[in-house]
């Protein structure tokens, strides 16, 4: 029994070897320091190219490995579980060159997909000092000139503005600007006119210090024509479905850096004594902990059901995007401080305890809600979509591809850029599902399958998610001056898609899981009732929170073993079976089949490599 | 007063009034303020303390606000003490903590037991701008002090100490600390005992300081440790009875946890005045930031928060003076619910705050260090779980009788303005025995013929929350009243530290009738419903234009640069 | 129960205090040491402090809080306690 899709995270675990050895590069203690430094993780980024990471960031069709998203998925959140900084610093050419996949003629993107696996670094520009996230405010200004344009302007609060090779540029190209004045460009930082461009200091950051967050000043800086991505004035509409990929990739690293925090604090709860008892006997301090496990849960559901949409659903992606990068660093933003309170003063210590890695998780992982459209903007795109949301669960609308989306075992088809929307016509599939599955649910509870206590919850969220439309549909749609209910609504429209998406997934893979590593977890349907008790206490209107009297929270204390398992084994805090570099052993199943093997030597051009595909066998 | 003026030019004490700390401290924004945020940050930044910060408290003599006036000192109320600290807070939490609040850990337990010399020794040393430091903390057994191992071994007419102390403030510059030491082998709570050390007399081959713990809040702060082998200690040094060192700790915590939330008001104070500058100066979508909806109702919200925050921290630190055979129980409660409500409230402005909340430059620098800072204060000096496991065992016995039935509080309680007599230590009861003054407001007020319709039914919620309370307080099952307590008694400490919050809002309210803001009914109505909205109850709509009422006070003080707690006083700058 | 008259013997008194630990500790009656410190039992010092408000409640009387610091196990404590309720008269 295996998830194919840790392939390519498994990969790159083991290849930078045991975080917790303090001789690796990638070590912790070295990353802290290199933190504390505000130094770039320059030679942990090195070892990512030589371990051929820049592949899984191309698409096949552009000559790289990205061939699924669920996969690329867990690659950051198995490098943001080591280091945030990391992730992000290299990462970040990701997301510098995906307005290219989604936006380029097939020519230029394969230029870019060569640039990507030559090993250069690509930023994405977006933000200015006056504007964040109202795009269509920005200043910078590309203008016609000669064959190309000239660009003027700053673009501030960029990461890898500096150390970058290539900056993708939104600039203004209509000076009326709108919704169809603006611009990508990708500018070559390399082949501008010295004295045309000057890129600014690193910022000082909360977090993610070593980070390069700066920018880049142009001034009369020519650019050719071949440097606009897509037509002119689709530089707004290209970053919008840009930013579906990229968001969901977000959620990646709140679910990486709260695995880590978990980890910390379980190691803590188990050596630290209280009351001449380990911490973590102490009910209240074990159930904080599974609580934490049972988001970690939640949030990885909602994340790759959101990855697996991007191939099987991407019409919808405008929707389940913002879910995944609202709903998941908000959680997570929650659950990390609370983990905080169980190791007491030690969760301050910078160099004491641990590394001293508890308090560079808590001070990184506040950007993940910030950058790449923040909380509000995400539940604000949510808010835009109510009506369309309301119809299709109305109406009961399912979207073909649900199925492959929810079913971990089926192939996805391979991500088609031209599906991708502004506005979903379907709604949200996996909610307006949610009535369709819990009548199988009953069903199985009848037959004795599932246990009755579930069929309690499901009928409990019926009608939550019921009332929650009939609110939605109340609410009188105003552009700007959305008022703080309706994002309440968004918030909770967030909540009832994970509840829904964790009934399917049990639904539809309970058989093939129930085997495997993590198969405790899915015989009796624990994780489900657990993450259906969290999501419910938190979707009940007022009037009716605070648990039952006769309700202690089993549910949670049930999944105390397979945390602890988890804990023990090296495994991430997952529904799916996995071997963090802790472990030891390598990988079972490299994803490199044919090509490199994780310590030969870098090809640094596309490899042949097939990955496997994502089928759970 | 041996208070030293002298060192801040132009800044000289008048005779006879009290010294006002926020001419000390200047405006913040004015970069040739050396106690600016500026100064602040960039002190922060390398990881020290703000000498000229120092320097500006050693003026104001801030430690005498820590010694009674008995002792010649400016101690006689402690809710004022919260107030004057919460200036220093609002400027520098890491001036907070480690020039004010760890001296005064360390002297409390000297008043609450210590002889008349000991008082003495410690009122003169602090008058001296002395520090003091507070020898608890051994990493291995944190608040379980029962378990402490540091070992002072009687040797005739002196101790013999042995052991270490680690992650205490002050401690490799401290002149006195105020060291928890095992004087007894045998397990239990009354084999530990106060020494009171005179560092410089101490003989310097028998103890060593560790390494200093480096922290990413109040990253300025001295946190140092200590090991002792052998050392010889004067047996005078005990700070009261043999062995009695749990018992005092137990009374003097509830003066140093009851003040430290009032404190820590100031910190989320400057949050909000921040983000509410950034919300006025930013423009998104062609407005101000502030003018967007959602933005308005977090800005108002921690407005509330500021309030009930302060309400419920003013009361109990009222409270020890006049009800202190419950302040166990009190002030628990509000140091675990009011650092709650702030970093729940900050973590909200920053949202609004965005990507400036994560910068460590600029004109909104102080909110990241205020971040970091608040979460340290949370933790410092009991932490959540510790607090709320303090009030567990005492619940069945509030719900047999005292939520139904207790005596209501004097008005002095929440009649801010008027005197307090002496805090008397030895008067802090260790159990309330039942007794709850406080939520017996809230019945009271029902009761009252003249009570406002509007406020009562808000009250009413509050009530019926105690009745449930009770019943489920009353079933508790025996393991859920102990230290291995569930998550059961833990939410069920939440819901009743809400309450307190509620019927401190409602006392402060009702006695506060010539204020025309805190005397007027839409604050409290906000603030009840807020609470009640916190225990999942229906608090009903809210009426038409309340918010803007409220907004509007909140530009009124900004604009004014008043604070916007329950002081409402002008700020320097 | 409070005001009820109670039998203050020290048997009874010990017998008592030993079914409210066990109750405490969630275990039975005769697991409970009369002669080992309640912290070795499991009775927290905080904890402990509980029995004195059992004690108020069943003989209408005030004790210490610290009460069990002071007379740290069952035995000790039922003799106190016998001694301060038979001077009551
Ligand atoms: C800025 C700062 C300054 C400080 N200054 C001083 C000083 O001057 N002097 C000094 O002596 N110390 C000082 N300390 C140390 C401080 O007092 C310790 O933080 C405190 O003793 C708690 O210890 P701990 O955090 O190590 O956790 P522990 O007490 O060991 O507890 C570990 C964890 O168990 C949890 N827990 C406790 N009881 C329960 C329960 N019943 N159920 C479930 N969970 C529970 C706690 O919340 C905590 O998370 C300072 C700390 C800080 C951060
Ligand atoms: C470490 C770091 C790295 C970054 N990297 C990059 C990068 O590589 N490339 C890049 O282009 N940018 C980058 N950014 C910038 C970041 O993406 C933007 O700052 C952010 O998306 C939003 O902008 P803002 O916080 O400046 O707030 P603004 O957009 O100015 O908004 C101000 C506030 O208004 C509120 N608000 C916003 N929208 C709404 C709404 N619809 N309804 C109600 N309220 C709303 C929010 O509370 C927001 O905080 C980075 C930022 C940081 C801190």
């Amino acid at each position: 029994m295996r998830y194919p899709a840790f392939a390519l995270a498994e990969h790159l675990d083991h290849g930078l070897g045991d975080p917790r050895d303090p001789g690796r590069a990638a070590s912790f203690a070295r990353c802290v320091e290199l933190d504390s430094r505000e130094e770039f993780p320059a030679e942990i980024c090195a070892e990512l190219d030589r371990l051929g990471l820049p592949r899984w960031y191309v698409p096949t069709e552009y000559g790289g490995e990205l061939r699924s998203y669920e996969e690329l998925l867990h690659a950051v959140r198995i490098l943001a579980r080591r280091d945030l900084t990391v992730a992000i610093g290299h990462g970040k050419t990701y997301l510098g060159a995906v307005s290219a996949w989604v936006g380029a003629t097939p020519e230029q993107a394969r230029r870019v997909g060569a640039e990507v696996l030559a090993g250069s670094v690509i930023s994405l520009a977006l933000t200015e000092r006056e504007h964040g996230s109202d795009l269509l405010a920005g200043e910078v200004s590309a203008v016609p000139a000669g064959d190309g344009y000239r660009v003027d302007g700053e673009k501030w609060l960029i990461n890898n503005a500096s150390r970058g090779d290539l900056v993708c540029v939104l600039a203004r190209t209509e000076p009326a600007g709108g919704t169809r004045g603006f611009s990508l460009l990708l500018v070559d930082k390399r082949r501008l006119a010295p004295g045309t461009f000057r890129c600014l200091p690193k910022e000082r950051t909360h977090g993610v210090r070593g980070a390069d967050i700066s920018g880049i000043a142009f001034t009369g800086a020519e650019v050719p024509a071949e440097a606009l991505l897509g037509p002119a004035g689709a530089g707004p509409e290209i970053v919008l479905k840009s930013v579906q990929l990229t968001r969901t990739m977000c959620a990646a690293m709140s679910l990486g850096l709260a695995d880590q925090a978990l980890r910390l604090v379980l190691d803590f709860a188990t050596a630290h004594r209280l009351y001449d008892r380990p911490l973590v006997d102490l009910p209240h301090a074990n159930r904080t902990l599974t609580e934490a496990y049972v988001d970690l849960l939640i949030g990885e559901a909602t994340s790759v059901l959101t990855a697996r949409g991007i191939h099987a659903t991407p019409d919808e992606l405008s929707v389940t995007s913002a879910i995944a990068k609202y709903l998941v660093p908000t959680m997570m933003d929650r659950a990390i401080p609370r983990l905080g309170q169980v190791l007491g003063a030690r969760a301050l210590l910078t160099e004491d305890h641990a590394d001293g890695l508890f308090q560079k998780i808590e001070r990184d992982h506040r950007i993940v809600g910030i950058f790449d459209g923040n909380t509000l903007v995400n539940l604000n795109t949510l808010v835009n979509q109510f009506p369309g949301l309301v119809r299709g669960y109305r109406r009961g609308v399912a979207d073909p591809g649900l199925t492959d989306t929810v079913d971990l075992a089926r192939p996805l088809p391979d991500f088609d850029r031209s599906r991708l929307a502004l506005l979903s016509r379907t709604g949200c599939s996996v909610v307006q599902q949610f009535p369709v599955a819990a009548a199988e649910l009953l069903d199985l509870v009848e037959a004795g399958v599932a246990p009755p206590a579930l069929a309690v919850q499901v009928e409990t969220l019926a009608d939550l998610i019921d009332g929650l439309h009939e609110r939605m549909a109340a609410y009188r749609p105003s552009p700007r001056q959305v008022p703080a209910e309706a994002f309440a609504l968004a918030g909770q429209y967030a909540l009832a898609f994970a509840a829904a998406g964790c009934l399917h997934l049990w639904l539809r893979n309970r058989h093939r899981l129930a085997g495997g590593a993590t198969g405790p977890l899915w015989a009796d349907a624990r994780w489900l009732r657990a993450c259906l008790h969290r999501l419910i206490g938190q979707l009940r209107p007022a009037g009716v929170a605070g648990s039952a009297p006769d309700d202690d929270g089993e549910d949670y204390d049930r999944l105390l073993p397979d945390l602890r398992a988890q804990h023990r084994e090296g495994r991430l805090f997952s529904l799916l079976p996995s071997r963090l570099a802790e472990a030891g052993t390598p990988p079972p199943d490299p994803p490199s089949e044919t090509a490199g093997q994780p310590d030969e030597q870098p090809s640094r051009t596309a490899g042949a490599v097939t990955q496997p595909s994502e089928v759970v066998r | 007063m041996s208070v030293d003026t002298a060192s801040v030019p132009g800044q000289v004490a008048d005779a006879g009034a009290e010294p006002d700390l926020e001419t000390y401290l200047g405006n913040p924004h004015d970069p040739a303020n050396p106690v600016s945020f500026p100064a602040v940050l960039a002190a922060d930044e390398r990881g020290e303390l703000l000498a000229e910060g120092e320097r500006a408290l050693d003026g104001y003599g801030l430690n005498a606000e820590f010694v009674p006036r008995a002792l010649g000192g400016r101690f006689d109320r402690a809710d004022r003490l919260a107030q004057v600290l919460r200036a220093v807070f609002r400027r520098d939490t890491t001036l907070g903590v480690g020039y004010g609040v760890t001296t005064f850990i360390a002297a409390t337990p000297v008043w609450t037991d210590g002889t008349a010399q000991q008082r003495r020794w410690m009122a003169d040393l602090l008058l001296r701008h002395g520090k003091a430091s507070a020898g608890y903390n051994e990493l291995a057994h944190g608040t379980d002090f029962s378990r402490a191992e540091l070992r002072a071994r009687p040797a005739g007419d002196h101790y013999r100490v042995t052991g270490r102390k680690e992650m205490v403030g002050n401690l490799a510059r401290a002149d006195a600390v105020t060291l928890f030491a095992r004087t007894d082998d045998r397990p239990g709570s009354r084999s530990h005992s106060h020494l009171l050390l005179d560092m410089a007399a101490l003989p310097a081959e028998h103890r060593r300081h560790l390494r200093r713990y480096r922290t990413a809040g109040v990253r300025g702060v001295l946190l140092g440790g200590l090991e002792f082998t052998d050392c010889p200690v004067p047996s005078d040094a005990v700070v009261g009875e043999p062995g009695g060192a749990m018992e005092t700790v137990l009374r003097a915590f509830q003066v140093t946890r009851g003040v430290l939330p009032g404190m820590a008001v100031g910190i989320v104070d400057t949050q909000l005045r921040t983000v509410l500058r950034f919300a006025l100066d930013r423009r998104l979508y062609g407005l101000p930031v502030a003018e967007l909806p959602h933005a308005r109702t977090t800005l108002v919200d921690g407005f509330l928060d500021l309030l009930i925050g302060d309400c419920l921290a003013t009361v109990v630190a009222r409270a020890l003076h006049l009800l202190p055979d419950q302040t166990s129980v009190y002030s628990a409660a509000v140091k675990y619910l009011v650092p709650k409500l702030l970093q729940e409230a900050a973590h909200r402005l920053s949202v609004v705050l965005g990507a400036r909340s994560y910068l460590r430059d600029g004109p909104y620098g102080i909110f990241q260090k205020n971040l970091r800072d608040l979460l340290a204060a949370t933790l410092t000096h009991a932490s959540a779980a510790v607090c709320q496991a303090t009030i567990i065992p005492q619940l069945p016995r509030l719900a047999q009788q005292g939520w139904r039935s207790s005596p209501p509080p004097p008005p002095a309680l929440f009649r801010l303005g008027d005197p307090l007599p002496p805090l008397d230590f030895g008067a802090l009861g260790l159990s309330a025995r039942g007794v709850d003054s406080l939520t017996a407001t809230l019945r009271g007020y029902l009761a009252e013929p003249g009570a406002q319709p509007a406020v009562a039914r808000l009250c009413g919620l509050f009530t019926a929350e105690l009745d449930r309370l009770a019943e489920a307080c009353a079933e508790l099952p025996p393991r859920d009243r102990t230290v291995i307590a569930g998550r059961r008694s833990f939410d069920l400490t939440d819901r009743y530290a809400t309450v307190l919050a509620a019927a401190a809002c409602l006392g402060v309210w009702r006695h506060q009738r010539d204020d025309p803001f805190l005397g007027d009914v839409p604050w409290l109505a906000a603030a009840l419903s807020r609470l009640a909205g916190r225990l999942g109850l229906h608090p009903g709509t809210a009426p038409d234009g309340l918010e803007r009422h409220l907004y509007t006070e909140l530009l009124a003080r900004h604009r004014d640069n008043r604070g916007f707690d329950l002081v409402n006083r002008r700020l320097a700058g | 129960m409070s005001g009820t008259i109670q039998d203050t013997s020290v048997d009874a008194i010990r017998s008592w205090l030993a079914g409210r630990i066990a109750f405490y500790l969630q275990r039975s009656v005769e697991e409970i040491d009369h002669d080992l410190p309640l912290v070795e039992i499991g009775l927290d010092s905080v904890y402990a402090m509980t029995l004195s408000g059992d004690v108020e409640e069943r003989y209408d009387i005030e004790v210490e809080p610290t009460m069990a610091w002071d007379h740290p196990t069952v035995n000790a404590l039922a003799g106190y306690l016998h001694g301060v309720l038979g001077s009551r008269g």
